[in-house]
């Protein structure tokens, strides 16, 4: 093996994925292999970072081993199925469509043709890697023979984050700053984050402000959330920042008093390691992913009742020396993740399936 | 804050976990009503992007899969994207001519989608200007009206239940509860709705101009309209008391209590009457829109409380 190639719709550098995959890239070249991002649809952002599909067959060589960033539908899946190069699949998961039609039929339906480009993938895939033992599951449950666990590279650097470390001090807001970072999509049920703050204005803090971070997956559901939101009354406490730069990302987690994660299903979760990187304490929905990434380095609320979530970040908020537990949780987890050499770890895991490969 | 109760709770914070269960519900309900209906969740756009990416001519952000399907093995640059019409004699002039027919055909869906956006946010904001607008009137609760507007419901000796809109803090929920009679109550604003829901009373959190078409017909006892009479336009206040008029059984009472115009004109604020085309109307208009929309006996409620800044209207059922 002399190339590992990575091959992936599309590149945003702001994406998880995509920061996912230059991290995997530069891995790849520190361990003395080539190694290129190739993509269906080149980006501006990203386009010195990436090269357009249409260029690998020239480049393509017998001993490649080519590794698919599997989280949407693309052509590519089929097409990379086709080829005979080793194939390996990196599993982000792909969002239940029964989630997204409701909002966006279209979307939906394209996240039912991931669902079925997986399961076409699984015949001839080498090694299929997920980002957590949830969405592993996924994978045998798709027909992967060969699965392997390795945490994505795709959180915020630590440094990133603890150049904005949180201060000890006292904020000097009036209510408590509830924080919200993922895409604005119906699987990310913000309105449940939205639910819970008017409970809390109504009940316990009447300053409680909520800030929600990402950008719109579907203008119906962005709509809806909006309008939610004035028909609360909830206009002077909500803010939608929409899309940000890592470094505005970074600064909202060092200035709020909780991440709160209210998703129907997550894969993994990269807003919460972060958090955890930064000692942000985290309360989120027990669903998917999270009770394995977080552990015991947060809240889980197990129902959707807004009064219960209200009452846990009441709780957790309003107890220092709880807060202290979790944010001393937090580091030993993230310990565990080792997030830092996640990237070395996915690239030797190739090296040595091709090792292996080579010894039979 | 009231925490969900253990067995051991009082019957107290019972009842307190039953009123949270219920306002939970209606927060839930309330954010389902706003997922699109019927063929809204089409993203006509996004149909007609994929289409244009798999067949149409080449652009900035186009998928390249297109091109690459068809050809695995060679990086040529894309003399088409159109699969299955690259190889053969005819190459060259049949691809191209279908190329540019295809074009325009994306071209004219793309036209076509705009338009019917166009026409579906025209359609949308007919009727709701502004969102979470009853928050901009000064909608008041009904106060000193609470007892009044409970007599003459219960004097009607309803056998259905009643509706109030916008019930604001609950009091005549309460009040007509409190008399054996059946009420629940719609109000648009969340956070008001959650003291009625806490309560335990049935509330719906919308504007009752979303709720009454959804009601089947002849089956209310009674409408209270207060607030939401003095929010919306003269157009909305017509379709609502057609929509009153089908779902009121024979007989039924409708009561309305209203802002008094002179004095909506002297107390609110212009960006308020500007932005939720605030206009409450004259009594006498009342009793013409009530009359058109077929309700008879016009009659006034008369507050003993000397409260001049509004007005009580009452009607009923003609057939």
């Amino acid at each position: 093996m002399s190339a590992i190639h990575h091959f992936v719709p599309l590149v945003h550098r702001g994406d998880a994925v995509g920061r996912h995959t230059l991290r995997l890239r530069d891995a790849a070249r520190a361990g003395g292999f080539e190694s290129q991002i190739f993509v269906d649809i080149t980006q501006d952002d990203t386009a010195n970072e990436t090269t357009s599909i249409l260029d690998y067959p020239g480049l393509a060589h017998p001993d490649d081993v080519l590794v698919y960033q599997f989280a949407t539908a693309s052509y590519m899946a089929a097409w990379l199925t086709e080829r005979e190069a080793t194939l390996i699949v990196n599993y982000h998961n792909v969002t239940p469509s029964n989630l997204i039609t409701p909002w966006d039929a279209f979307v939906g339906l394209g996240q039912k043709t991931a669902e079925e480009e997986l399961r076409a993938m699984a015949p001839r895939t080498t090694l299929a890697i997920a980002d957590s033992t949830y969405n592993e599951q996924h994978l045998i449950d798709a027909g992967f023979r060969a699965t392997a666990v390795v945490p994505p590279s795709a959180a915020l650097s630590a440094s990133a984050l603890t150049d904005r470390a949180r201060s000890e001090q006292p904020s000097t807001a009036r209510g408590a700053r509830w924080l919200s970072v993922g895409r604005l999509a119906p699987n990310k049920a913000v309105e449940d984050a939205i639910t819970a703050l008017a409970v809390t204005r109504r009940h316990v803090d009447p300053d409680a402000t909520l800030v929600i971070i990402g950008r719109p997956a579907t203008s119906a559901y962005d709509r809806a959330i909006r309008r939610f939101v004035a028909d609360l009354g909830l206009r002077d406490a909500v803010t939608f920042a929409g899309y940000a730069s890592d470094e505005a990302v970074a600064t909202a987690y060092a200035e709020s008093d909780v991440l709160v994660v209210t998703s129907d299903h997550e894969g993994f979760c990269v807003p919460v390691v972060e958090a955890m990187n930064i000692g942000l304490p985290v309360v989120a929905f027990n669903q998917g992913a999270i009770p394995d990434v977080l552990g015991q380095a947060g809240v889980l609320v197990d129902t959707k009742d807004p009064y219960r979530l209200a009452a846990e970040i009441a709780g957790l908020l309003g107890d220092a020396v709880r807060c202290r537990a979790v944010q001393q949780a937090a580091t030993q987890q993230l310990e565990e993740l080792a997030l830092d050499t996640a990237a070395d770890r996915f690239i030797s895991l190739i090296s040595s399936l091709q090792v292996a490969g080579a010894g039979t | 804050m009231p925490t969900s109760p253990s067995p051991d709770d009082s019957g107290a914070d019972q009842v307190a976990a039953a009123g949270q269960a219920n306002a939970s519900d209606a927060l839930h309900a309330a954010f389902a009503r706003l997922a699109p209906q019927g063929t809204d969740p089409w993203n006509f756009m996004a149909a007609f992007t994929h289409l244009a990416d798999r067949y149409g001519p080449d652009h900035p952000g186009a998928s390249a899969m297109a091109e690459l399907l068809t050809r695995p093995d060679t990086a040529a640059p894309r003399p088409s994207r159109l699969r299955g019409l690259r190889s053969g004699p005819t190459e060259s002039t049949g691809s191209a001519d279908i190329e540019e027919a295809m074009g325009h055909v994306i071209e004219a869906f793309r036209f076509l989608n705009a338009r019917v956006r166009t026409l579906e946010d025209q359609l949308a904001n007919r009727d709701t200007p502004v969102d979470g607008a009853a928050w901009l009137a000064p909608a008041a609760e009904l106060g000193e009206w609470t007892a009044l507007v409970s007599a003459h419901i219960e004097a009607a000796a309803p056998t259905h239940e009643i509706l109030h809109a916008d019930c604001g803090d609950g009091a005549l929920l309460t009040a007509l509860r409190a008399c054996g009679i059946p009420a629940a109550g719609v109000e648009p604003r969340g956070m008001v709705a959650l003291g009625p829901l806490e309560q335990g009373h049935r509330v719906t959190i919308a504007e009752v101009t979303e709720v009454l078409p959804g009601l089947p017909t002849r089956t209310l006892g009674g409408l209270v309209l207060s607030g939401v009479v003095d929010r919306v336009p003269v157009h909305v206040l017509v379709s609502l008391l057609a929509q009153a008029e089908r779902t009121l059984v024979s007989g039924a009472p409708i009561v309305i209590v209203t802002t008094d115009p002179e004095v909506a004109r002297s107390t609110w604020s212009p960006t308020t009457v500007d932005l939720v085309e605030a206009r409450p109307l004259h009594a006498s208009t009342w009793e013409s829109l009530l009359g058109h929309a077929g309700f008879v006996g016009f009659g006034y409620l008369h507050d003993s409380s000397g409260d001049t800044r509004r007005i009580g209207l009452h009607a009923t059922v003609a057939r």
